[in-house]
C-alpha cells in the first residue's frame, strides 16, 4: 500500500470506470462498508456567463507527492481496508466527474469519517488549478471555498 | 545566482510562460524574488499565491539556493 499511485486521469472520469472500480472490490469480502465521492463541474453563472467546462492543470510533481503524503496519513488515522483517488486534468464539462474518492472498511463508520477527511485535505493541499470556461472561451479562474 | 521558477495557473497567465530563469543574488530569500518577481511583473501585486521550494510550500524568509525548484502557485482549486 505505500507504493504511489495514479491519481490524475486525462479528462472526465466515467461513471463506467467507477463501476469497474467497484466491481475490483467483490473479491475482497473483508470489506463491509464503502463510501465514495463524486466530485461534479457545475454550470455556474459568473456574471451572467455560465460556465461551460472547467479546464484543469497540476504541478503534477508536488501533487503526487501530496496525494501520497495524504493517502500515507489517511491510513493512520482510519482503519481502512483500501483507499483509491482519481482526479481528472484536462477539460472536463459541465455534469461530468472530475474526482473519484472511494474509501473501503469493515464497517460503516469510519469510511464515513475518512472520505469526509481525505476530500477536504484534497481541497486544501494537493496544487490543482481549475479554469472555468465559458461558452464564448472566455474563462475566470476558480478558487476553492475552505 | 541563476533560480529556475515555474508558474502555474493564473499566475502563468501573468507572466505569459510556464517557467524561466530568474537571476538574483546569492543568499536572497523568498520575499526578495517576490519583491523582483512583482517588479518585472506588476499584476503579480493583485493576485493571491504561495511560494513552493522544492514541492514544499515555503515561509518568506527561506534562503534559496541555485538547486531549489521554486515554483509560483495560486490558490488551489482540485475536485
Amino acid at each position: 500500500m505505500n507504493k504511489r499511485k495514479t491519481v490524475f486521469i486525462e479528462g472526465p472520469i466515467t461513471p463506467s470506470f467507477i463501476a469497474n472500480s467497484i466491481e475490483k472490490h467483490q473479491t475482497k469480502t473483508t470489506i463491509g462498508a464503502h463510501d465514495i465521492f463524486l466530485g461534479q463541474v457545475r454550470a455556474d453563472k459568473i456574471e451572467g456567463k455560465i460556465v461551460q467546462a472547467i479546464d484543469y492543470s497540476a504541478y503534477t510533481e508536488m501533487a503526487e507527492g501530496k496525494f501520497h503524503e495524504i493517502r500515507e496519513a489517511t491510513f493512520s488515522k482510519y482503519d481502512l481496508t483500501c483507499m483509491h483517488i482519481y482526479h481528472s486534468l484536462g477539460k472536463v464539462k459541465a455534469g461530468e466527474i472530475c474526482l473519484f474518492v472511494f474509501v473501503s472498511a469493515p464497517h460503516r463508520k469510519v469510511a464515513f469519517e475518512a472520505l469526509e477527511f481525505l476530500v477536504e485535505e484534497i481541497k486544501k493541499e494537493v496544487p490543482v488549478f481549475g479554469k472555468e470556461v465559458f461558452e464564448d472561451e472566455t474563462h475566470v479562474w476558480k478558487v476553492n471555498k475552505v | 545566482m541563476e533560480l529556475k521558477v515555474l508558474y502555474f495557473g493564473m499566475i502563468a497567465e501573468v507572466t505569459g510562460c510556464n517557467e524561466e530563469i530568474i537571476l538574483l543574488e546569492s543568499n536572497s530569500n523568498v520575499d526578495q524574488l517576490e519583491n523582483l518577481l512583482k517588479d518585472k511583473y506588476q499584476n503579480l501585486q493583485h493576485l493571491s499565491f504561495k511560494v513552493a521550494i522544492d514541492k514544499e510550500i515555503s515561509a518568506n524568509d527561506t534562503l534559496l539556493n541555485p538547486n531549489n525548484e521554486i515554483a509560483l502557485l495560486p490558490p488551489f482549486s482540485g475536485g
